[in-house]
């Protein structure tokens, strides 16, 4: 941008502005805030054909239930998935950060599409143009990887990511200081414990597509029964080479059933000291008409 | 395989005429604006945005020190919620909205071309068509699917750089 | 005592059919003294689109207000206003959504301390509704939103009250209704209510008596 205009949004990165005043305020005894979290069960695993993911739906901030049902399964590329643990802005942005980082690889794959690559090395932060048809997720990791570090843990996100590329199905787990797992079967948030029971149980390799499914939900289903921090319905995510199913709200076991099926009516009681009505313009839309400009 | 048809977002894509180097600075700037955008509002940039944050970069190199202006003239073309649409871009960092342009060596006769050629109501395939008409005037050498490039996007809003065997199959129908 | 109960607050928003509308409590407080009973937590980004700022009142109104001299690119205003000048529109709410999710979260280690409400009428009139955290985090929703001290009552109030498809005027009444009640059970806020509701023709804003203890 032109460096006249001083007064412009910066772009990007984090602003330190407030930390201090922010120090100060809890010296003086106030208590840190809380920010939202995702609770949350998220769980992955490889079956015969590809990868599945698996999510609940409760974002918790502290003891209170915020939202009942949001998503935990991001998208990062056609053929790759990830499920974010920990604080809801830090997944979202953690996710989003990688998706951007690589997307400048993509683009180069328009056009002529030649041999496919293999894997790139593990960790490596390569963004060369190649081109390939699928876009290769150790890359993707390799980006999560470095934004963790960078980040010493203080952006508190835990991820499970799942794709299928040239090289067959990949399941990683990523954690908030960074380290990274490649794994067959992986449980993360605050009911890892729980599904991980299951997987550790019940897993086994070549699973089929609807075993694995089946796997996938009971898991999540024992961490939105068994952990307060989980809760909701079950999202999947099935990833095979060239397609995926994202099954939102493939389950849900908690309905409500308290509700008054006439509801609430209120008599128009409530007393108002004073209204304002403004009427909105109608919008004006302008037909393009008359004859062309010339040069 | 060197590329003179770029993409910039997946809904816009770019062409030059000038010096190519130069075009790629330009390319990985504006992908960069662009993604930026989208880091921002999670949305696609629009194109009069876009071509408006490229425009000023050009106009930039016009004035600051120690550097040349960029020695190329690009066309940008993208569909956004606006419809369909297609600028100029100059080195001087002015930029036009065309519904048909030339650019190059052989602009006045191509510009013409397109002048005679160009209607409103145009489908997709009559505009390849045209284009490749255009094209044709004052090429040297035989025209083939191998030394032209041709970029469309349609309503799906997907841009779209063709095939060698695509463009054959067009220059086909033209003849 | 945390940061975000020093003023007290209340906010809410809830959707109708083609509607919306957006509710905020009247109090400014320093603690447990009252300050002001006409203090204004919901403020207008264009006509059909509204944000109201629970938790620390004068980062609400650092981050929303225009009119001081040494206004800086966070505002909210200062960065729509620069939007409509370049793109010769109005944002969608999806849009200025992200837009202060972005704005909050560059301050991830040291951020604001409020919570946005943000309502609006994005393409076509469908109404649009969303919260956040301090940092961010959206939370979009279907039915209903509530931020500030009076939160969990809100929660409650609005899960029993609230119904799908209501029309402008019943939406009024229930929102109006959720509002009070939940205010009468928190300390912090209340003193009155402040309530918009957006059809595609009109914003109607009221004034509400609410209880003085």
């Amino acid at each position: 941008m032109s460096k006249s205009t001083v007064d412009l949004p910066p772009k990007g990165g984090f602003s330190f502005d407030l930390c201090r005043r922010n120090d100060m305020l809890e010296k003086k005894g106030l208590k840190p805030q809380s920010f939202l979290k995702t609770g949350t069960t998220i769980v992955g695993l490889i079956f015969q054909d590809g990868v599945i993911l698996g999510a609940d739906t409760r974002a918790t901030e502290g003891p209170i239930v915020a939202d009942k049902n949001c998503e935990k399964i991001h998208y990062m590329a056609p053929n790759i998935y990830c499920c974010g643990a920990g604080t809801a802005a830090d997944t979202e942005a953690v996710t989003v950060e990688a998706f951007e980082n690589e997307k400048f690889v993509l683009y180069c794959r328009h056009g002529q599409l030649t041999a496919a690559i293999t894997s790139l090395p593990y960790r490596s932060r390569i963004k060369s143009c190649y081109s390939t048809d699928t876009s290769e997720e150790t890359s993707f990791q390799a980006e999560f990887h470095n934004f963790q570090l960078n980040y010493q843990g203080y952006v508190q996100a835990a991820l499970v990511l799942g794709g299928v590329d040239v090289t067959g199905p990949h399941l990683h787990t990523i954690y908030p200081h960074g380290s990274t797992d490649s794994l067959p079967f992986a449980t993360m948030g605050s009911g890892s414990l729980a599904a991980m029971s299951l997987f550790e149980s019940k897993y086994k390799e070549g699973l089929t597509r609807d075993e694995g499914i089946k796997l996938v939900v009971e898991a999540i289903c024992a961490g939105i029964f068994n952990d307060l921090g989980s809760g909701s319905n079950v999202d999947v995510c099935v990833i095979t080479k060239g397609h995926k199913d994202y099954l939102r709200n493939h389950l849900l076991p908690n309905p409500r059933t308290y509700v008054n099926p006439n509801g609430f009516t209120f008599p128009k009681k409530t007393e108002v000291l004073l209204t304002k009505i403004t009427p909105l313009k109608e919008k004006v839309e302008v037909i393009e008409g008359g004859d062309a400009m010339e040069e | 395989m060197v590329q003179k048809i770029q993409l910039l977002t997946p809904n816009i894509g770019v062409v030059y005429s000038g010096m190519g180097p130069d075009f790629r600075v330009l390319v990985r700037k504006s992908r960069k604006q662009a993604e930026q955008y989208h880091r921002l509002y999670k949305e696609p940039i629009p194109v009069t945005q876009l071509v408006r944050e490229i425009a000023a970069v050009m106009q930039e190199f016009t004035q600051s020190g120690g550097v040349r202006p960029f020695g190329v003239s690009l066309l940008v073309a993208g569909f956004d919620d606006k419809g369909p649409q297609l600028f100029q871009v100059d080195p001087s960092g002015s930029y036009f909205s065309w519904k048909a342009s030339a650019m190059g060596k052989n602009v006045s006769n191509a510009k013409t071309f397109l002048e005679k050629r160009y209607t409103d109501d145009m489908e997709l395939d009559d505009a390849v068509h045209t284009a490749i008409l255009t094209l044709k005037e004052g090429f040297e050498g035989q025209i083939s699917g191998k030394n032209i490039e041709i970029g469309i996007i349609g309503s799906d809003k997907k841009f779209r750089v063709l095939t060698p065997a695509e463009i054959d199959d067009y220059l086909g129908e033209v003849e | 005592m945390s940061i975000f109960e020093y003023n007290g607050s209340a906010l809410v928003a809830m959707v109708g059919k083609n509607c919306f509308a957006i509710a905020s409590d009247r109090r400014l407080g320093v603690q447990l003294q009252t300050i002001a009973t006409d203090f204004q937590r919901i403020s207008k980004i264009h006509d059909k689109l509204f944000i109201g700022l629970s938790g620390l009142a004068t980062d609400a109104q650092t981050l929303y207000e225009t009119n001081t001299i040494t206004s800086g690119y966070q505002r909210l205003v200062f960065r729509h206003k620069l939007y409509q000048l370049r793109e010769e529109r109005d944002m969608k709410p999806e849009t200025f959504a992200s837009l202060v999710s972005a704005i909050l979260y560059e301050k991830r280690f040291g951020p604001y301390f409020c919570q946005p409400v943000i309502a609006g009428l994005g393409d076509e009139d469908k109404p649009f509704i969303c919260t956040m955290d301090s940092i961010g985090a959206k939370e979009l929703a279907k039915d209903f939103v509530v931020a500030g001290t009076a939160s969990e009552s809100l929660y409650g109030a609005c899960e029993s009250m609230f119904k799908p498809d209501m029309e402008a005027d019943e939406l009024f009444e229930t929102i109006s209704q959720a509002l009070l009640s939940s205010v009468d059970r928190d300390c912090l806020s209340g003193w009155g209510g402040h309530v918009y509701v957006v059809t595609p023709t009109e914003v109607k804003e009221r004034i509400l008596k609410g209880r003085m203890d």
